[in-house]
């Protein structure tokens, strides 16, 4: 499951997400950071599911951080890609590669909807609902 | 070999031809040419092979086509003319248009273009014609606008000045900032590498030097019949990178292999489909009809630099093969690569000629005159004395220095009313920058020197570089000043963007 952890102002010097790592011994992995002194917003990746994932969820809410589920990924049509690749290498985690028959494989799980590839698809083929 | 015995005749084109007739023509790909190659060695694959088809389907900008709208009552010459709000070009006969894959919508720029029309057209759609004109005796009608299709035009001809690069140098980027160019997103650091070209698929690769392929070439071209009209524009064999210009009737081609696209930030274009037939008349044509990714090599150049594509920095040379393979090595680091064109359309439109040729329904042609084998590329020369940094910069600089306080320096911008305010060590060397903003800001919270405010990471510029060069890394940054530079970070001059716009606004007198 992806996370997008939003901070606010009055938390955003707090150490939550080490303290969260500590708690519950999951092993966070931080996909985007922006983090300034007004306000932070992380991408994270967490390895862990039912009550493991809630418990991180309800750390993260109780020390004052927003957190969205990020299950919304993208949409490649298929009528319009012509397999060209170009999304391919400026995507930043690897979730753009081709099949074996050189069509454009999507491996959802890596994916954390940074929308360089919809930059990059010059038939415009790609969108995020 | 010896070179006589490798242009030793195997068959001539008017064999291979009657056999197409027959029904006996062994036609491969080239990608079954290669695993026959390796597998049964290139004296056996020559002996039985009497084409061999390749493919490529790649953004090739320098494309379009030449339209004929009809005449109108009362008639128009147009001497603008817009289709779907794309300029096309009117410094023809009344109402000849040539669409150029490049020009851009003046309404939705970057969003569509002429490559977008033609897909348009191909697909069927009807595509708004607006006419200007001065109205003449002959033809008196100042405005027309309708809408058209594909089968209202008297001729639509796809003539594309250059097609069909043979191989074409890939691309990364050094910077520290994202760029968007007509090889794709590149990112920083070296993030990743772009590609473009089918390598062992490429036409041009696989008659390395154009014994068969020549003016008069039959090829498939946009999914229809196409011929080979001449070398391309840029053409420059020499270095591996022949090009060719090619022309087809637009009304036999289909929207899957002629598709309107825009690179992001850079502009529009056309992914073009080229299918060309290799005759194997003899072994030298049959060695290069084999060569694979392995063997065709390109450079990987340096987009970070704002250079002339010549001068671009070369990082290393590489081949298709590890290209393709997702990674390349630079600095002993991997890096992510990618191509821009479509491999899988290139070896889709290898087998459609391939079965056009077995069907009976495509022959094989002798080129009327064969390419050039040389063609210099020439650099285009700049005979006027061009405007550079140096000319508008100004050298009394006021700088100061990290330990000043803050107090004193606030005093001194205002006394010698600048903004941009370098920060030197004791040589002149560039430690740090601030602004007058910078200033207002350490006053306002308490601040008192200058190292605890001072912007370190500085964006400058040299002497001699380019004043567009410098106005686009302004605007970039959303800066409005750079310290100029020597090669040794001293300070030599500061440029803003009042000393530039002054410049071209012409200065107050009197």
């Amino acid at each position: 499951m992806r996370l997008r952890l939003i901070y606010s102002p009055k938390v955003v010097e707090k150490p939550i997400l080490a303290t969260v790592i500590l708690k519950t011994g999951v092993p966070l992995n931080i996909l985007e950071a922006k983090v300034d002194a007004q306000r932070g917003e992380l991408v994270v990746s967490i390895p862990a599911e039912g009550e493991r994932l809630q418990r991180v969820i309800s750390l993260f809410q109780d020390s004052g951080v927003e957190v969205q589920l990020l299950t919304e990924t993208l949409q490649i049509d298929l009528e319009k890609c012509i397999s060209c690749g170009a999304c391919i290498s400026p995507c930043p985690t690897g979730a753009l590669r081709f099949g074996p028959d050189w069509t454009i494989d999507f491996v959802e799980e890596k994916c954390v909807t940074c929308k360089v590839c919809v930059k990059a698809c010059p038939v415009k083929a790609i969108s995020i609902p | 070999m010896g070179g006589k015995e490798q242009s030793r005749r195997i068959r001539s084109v008017k064999e291979i031809n009657e056999k197409i007739k027959r029904g006996d023509a062994v036609v491969l790909t080239a990608e079954e040419m290669i695993d026959l190659v390796e597998s049964s060695g290139l004296e056996v694959a020559a002996k039985e092979v009497d084409v061999v088809t390749t493919g490529t389907f790649g953004a090739m900008c320098s494309s379009g086509a030449f339209l004929n709208f009809g005449h109108a009552n009362p008639p128009i010459k147009m001497v603008r003319c817009w289709l779907n709000d794309v300029p096309v070009y009117k410094g023809l006969a009344a109402v000849d248009g040539y669409l150029g894959a490049a020009a851009m919508s003046e309404t939705r720029g970057f969003e569509y273009g002429g490559g977008h029309v033609i897909e348009d057209l191909l697909s069927g759609e009807e595509v708004e014609l607006r006419g200007e004109s001065y109205g003449t005796d002959c033809y008196p009608r100042r405005h027309v606008e309708t809408t058209i299709t594909l089968d209202d035009l008297n001729q639509a001809v796809l003539v594309n000045p250059r097609n069909c690069y043979q191989t074409y140098d890939a691309a990364t980027n050094s910077s520290d900032r994202v760029l968007y160019t007509y090889m794709g997103t590149l990112l920083p650091n070296y993030g990743n590498v772009t590609f473009s070209g089918a390598g062992q698929l490429n036409p041009l690769c696989k008659d390395r030097y154009y014994e068969t392929i020549g003016v008069g070439t039959r090829i498939f071209l946009g999914g229809g019949v196409g011929y080979i009209i001449g070398e391309g524009t840029q053409h420059s064999p020499q270095g591996g990178f022949g090009t060719l210009m090619v022309k087809g009737d637009m009304k036999q081609m289909s929207n899957r292999y002629l598709r309107g696209a825009s690179f992001y930030n850079y502009g529009t274009t056309l992914y073009v489909g080229v299918g060309i037939p290799i005759p194997i008349i003899n072994m030298r044509v049959a060695e290069t009809a084999s060569l694979r990714d392995e063997d065709i090599y390109v450079k990987i150049r340096d987009y970070g630099a704002p250079l002339r594509p010549d001068l671009r920095p070369v990082v290393r040379k590489v081949s298709y093969a590890e290209l393709r393979s997702g990674k390349v090595t630079i600095n002993g680091r991997d890096v992510p690569s990618s191509p821009l064109s479509s491999y899988k359309m290139a070896l889709e439109i290898a087998e459609v000629l391939k079965k056009w040729i077995l069907e009976g329904e495509f022959f094989l042609t002798e080129p009327v005159e064969p390419l050039p084998k040389y063609r210099e590329f020439k650099p285009m020369k700049l005979r006027r004395r061009e405007l550079t940094v140096q000319d508008l910069m100004r050298r009394d600089v006021v700088t100061a220095s990290p330990e000043d306080d803050i107090k004193t320096v606030a005093k001194k911008l205002v006394e010698r009313g600048v903004d941009h305010l370098p920060v030197v060590d004791k040589d002149s060397r560039l430690l740090g920058i601030v602004t007058s903003w910078d200033l207002a800001k350490a006053i306002a919270q308490g601040s008192e020197r200058l190292e605890e405010i001072m912007t370190r990471r500085v964006i400058t510029a040299y002497g001699d570089e380019s004043v567009d060069v410098v106005v686009r890394r302004m605007a970039q940054h959303n800066i409005s000043g750079v310290p100029v530079v020597d090669r040794f970070k001293r300070v030599v001059g500061i440029l803003t963007t009042d000393d530039v716009s002054r410049r071209l606004v012409g200065r107050p007198t009197g």
